[in-house]
């Protein structure tokens, strides 16, 4: 096993820069998950780990060896694709063993290395079918057996799960997770769902744009996201932002004025973003909440809870509230209180979580 | 809309005449059918006109093949003879040995001809040089868009004893010059030879479709795997291409009987019609020059059936094998 460090990464194509330099440092044993919207380079930033796009600037090194011009074969990764690239005129055990038998492993070994995967992955009924004769999630599952009977050094996966429908997707999650903390590999996950970031994620990079925004453990990250993007980024449905102004006594959105935790003298008149995540707003007043009144748009009722759209001026936002088996009593919802403690500031200009020494 | 109320009146008479209805209900779904796919048949058109006019018309004329044939007569009207003709050219030499000819040059075609276009299109995808790699395939390609009256010209003044290339050279090696076109023992080489030179090029065309094809993170996966680009076109082109192979493979076998026939009678000459004369030259030379109608047409049936009996094999061996057929 080994750790995987990324520093000051670029990558162009042409004239046309699509990673900005990127620091990354993953360690051994890690789970590092690189979420962001799509285009935002993630997919290319794990192509330069493996070695199939050129780095154009900056030092790659992988257990502490620096590889920027070593063959991708050389690097010891494996990789685990979206569309799983298996080898459609190979049966399950030849697909697994393509990697091996390329390194002439010898066949015994290849043989044991096959049947463990397969015990592992719950593939052992499949090895003699072909890709064409198995389910999505199967075929997902041999892609892993893939990478996995090689013993890497290092796995990186690029959505791997995004072609399988919701269901399996929440089971094949569960199922990487499991995998990993049995295997304990150091692995290097992409995907643009913050849901499979926030569940898999020893860390979570927060990409955007080719830079990245912030880097650290999901709740951190959920609790305290550095910026307005990994605040509406993190989070389902993500943190609601308003514009507002700092006062005395906390934020003034539009005509409402909240309180705020910390020392907010320093920063009064500053434009700011106020952020609060739906679930933190609660429909009753409670310690040292503030009132923050709201046009009701619309009530979608999810269950057990319910998800409120409504404005404030020109902002729109969304609240989380329980139903309790029914929706009638959210229909007449004019206000919400706001806790002190969980409301986020970030300045205006540059969206920087604005630290009150709260 | 339609289809609802077709439903709807159907159900109706259900109730009255259930076999009819029943009818009556295909009925309707096939007019509904046409009325909705028209264009598509209508564009399907001139493909039915051009087989029937240039294909299955003359079929009509075949019958001669059983018939003692006069012109005078006409076709109709010639007495039948049954297989008479058949038993004259299965006791005719020149026509068995015609047979031969063609089995031989088509397994020499199959042999070297059928290869070369897979080889050129697994040869031009190693080429990374964009430029390059259009250029050589322009290159190749060439010869397809030349008639063949050109390149049998060509191919002759090359292996002419006086100004040809090849006795030119071979000359300067101090070797004797050989009359390459008149020796029977050339002409297999030399027409073999001509063929690839004239269609591999183009012929790559349809692997290289196929070769583009395939899912590149195949080879990406391989990459990271550890292969090399030997390993990548054994373990990933030519298996992900093996379904076209045989499709081609199929076509090819069903052609067998059809060597290129104005190619041979461009490049052949009677000191080298016992190597180079096939059936279907034979054919030409018997019906056209020699006013042999009916015997003619006798040897066209028997071609025609070889190769029809030869496509299904092909087919069904491969369906059987590979689980690819054209059919
Ligand atoms: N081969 C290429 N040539 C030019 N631009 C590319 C190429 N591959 C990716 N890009 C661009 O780089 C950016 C990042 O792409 P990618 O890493 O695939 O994004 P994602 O985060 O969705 O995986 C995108 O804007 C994409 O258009
Ligand atoms: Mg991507």
């Amino acid at each position: 096993m080994a750790g995987v460090t990324l520093s000051r990464i670029v990558k162009a194509y042409g004239s046309l820069e699509v990673v900005h330099g990127i620091d990354l440092d993953v360690k051994e044993r890690e789970f590092v998950v690189l979420v962001g919207p799509s285009g935002c380079g993630k997919s290319t930033t794990l192509r330069m780990i493996a070695g199939l796009e050129e780095i154009t600037g900056g030092e790659l090194s992988i257990d502490g060896r620096y590889v920027n011009r070593v063959a991708p074969k050389d690097r010891d990764v494996a990789m685990v694709f979206q569309n799983y690239a298996l080898y459609p005129h190979l049966n399950v055990a030849e697909n697994m063993a393509f990697g091996l038998r390329i390194r002439r492993t010898p066949k015994a070994e290849i043989k044991k290395a096959i049947a463990e995967t397969a015990e592992i992955l719950g593939l052992t009924e499949y090895l003699h079918r072909r890709p064409a004769d198995l389910s999505g999630g199967q075929r997902q599952r041999v892609a892993m057996g893939r990478a996995i009977v090689r013993h890497p050094k290092v796995f990186l996966f690029d959505e791997p799960l995004s072609n399988l429908d919701a269901k399996l997707r929440t089971q094949m999650r569960a199922e990487i997770k499991r995998l990993h903390n049995r295997l304990n590999a150091t692995s290097i996950y992409v995907t643009h769902d913050q849901v499979e970031a926030m569940t898999l994620a020893d860390r979570i990079v927060v990409m955007n744009d080719g830079i990245i925004e912030q880097i650290g453990a999901p709740m951190e990250l959920f609790n305290n996201p550095a910026n307005t993007f990994v605040a509406g980024f993190l989070g389902s449905p993500p943190m609601n932002q308003m514009k507002g102004q700092l006062t005395e006594n906390g934020a003034k959105i539009g005509g409402a004025e909240i309180k705020v935790d910390g020392m907010v003298g320093n920063h009064i008149g500053r434009d700011v973003i106020v952020g609060v995540r739906p679930e933190h707003a609660v429909l009753k007043a409670g310690k040292d909440t503030s009132v923050l009144p709201i046009d009701l748009d619309l009530v979608e009722p999810l269950g057990s809870e319910a998800l409120l759209h409504a404005h404030h001026g020109e902002d729109n936002m969304v609240f989380k509230a329980e139903t309790k088996g029914d929706i009638g009593h959210l229909s007449g919802v004019s206000e919400v209180h706001v806790p002190a403690s969980l409301v986020k500031i970030f300045d205006a200009e540059s969206g920087r979580a604005l630290d009150l020494g709260a | 809309m339609p289809k609802t109320m077709a439903k709807e009146l159907s159900s109706e008479q259900v109730i009255e005449k259930p076999s009819e209805a029943i009818k009556n209900d295909a009925l309707t779904r096939t007019i509904d059918h046409f009325k909705r796919e028209w264009q598509i048949y209508l564009m399907l058109l001139p493909t039915i006109i051009w087989f029937v006019v240039f294909l299955y018309k003359p079929m009509y004329g075949l019958q001669i093949a059983f018939k003692d044939y006069s012109i005078f007569k006409g076709v109709a009207n010639s007495p039948w003879v049954g297989f008479e003709h058949f038993e004259t050219l299965f006791t005719n030499d020149q026509f068995l040995r015609a047979v031969q000819n063609t089995i031989e040059i088509s397994a020499l075609n199959l042999l070297f001809g059928f290869p070369a276009p897979i080889i050129l299109a697994l040869m031009f995808n190693e080429i990374l040089h964009a430029s390059y790699k259009r250029t050589a395939q322009t290159i190749v390609y060439l010869p397809h868009f030349i008639s063949s009256v050109i390149i049998a010209g060509i191919v002759i003044t090359a292996f002419s004893p006086s100004a040809g290339i090849v006795n030119t050279v071979m000359g300067w090696l101090g070797l004797d010059p050989i009359y390459f076109l008149t020796q029977p023992e050339w002409f297999r080489p030399i027409f073999v030879g001509t063929g690839i030179w004239q269609e591999a090029g183009f012929g790559s065309i349809v692997f290289l479709a196929a070769i583009a094809g395939v899912n590149p993170s195949l080879y990406e996966s391989a990459v990271v795997d550890g292969a090399n680009r030997w390993q990548m076109m054994w373990r990933i082109t030519i298996p992900s291409i093996m379904p076209t192979i045989l499709i081609m493979l199929i076509i090819r076998i069903g052609n067998i009987m059809e060597v290129s026939f104005e190619l041979v009678i461009l490049l052949y000459q009677p000191s080298t019609y016992s190597t180079a004369d096939v059936v279907n030259t034979w054919v030409y030379r018997q019906g056209l020059q020699s006013g042999q109608y009916d015997l003619a047409a006798a040897a066209g049936l028997f071609n025609a059936v070889v190769a029809f009996v030869l496509v299904i094999v092909a087919n069904t061996l491969s369906r059987r094998l590979s689980r690819t057929s054209l059919w």
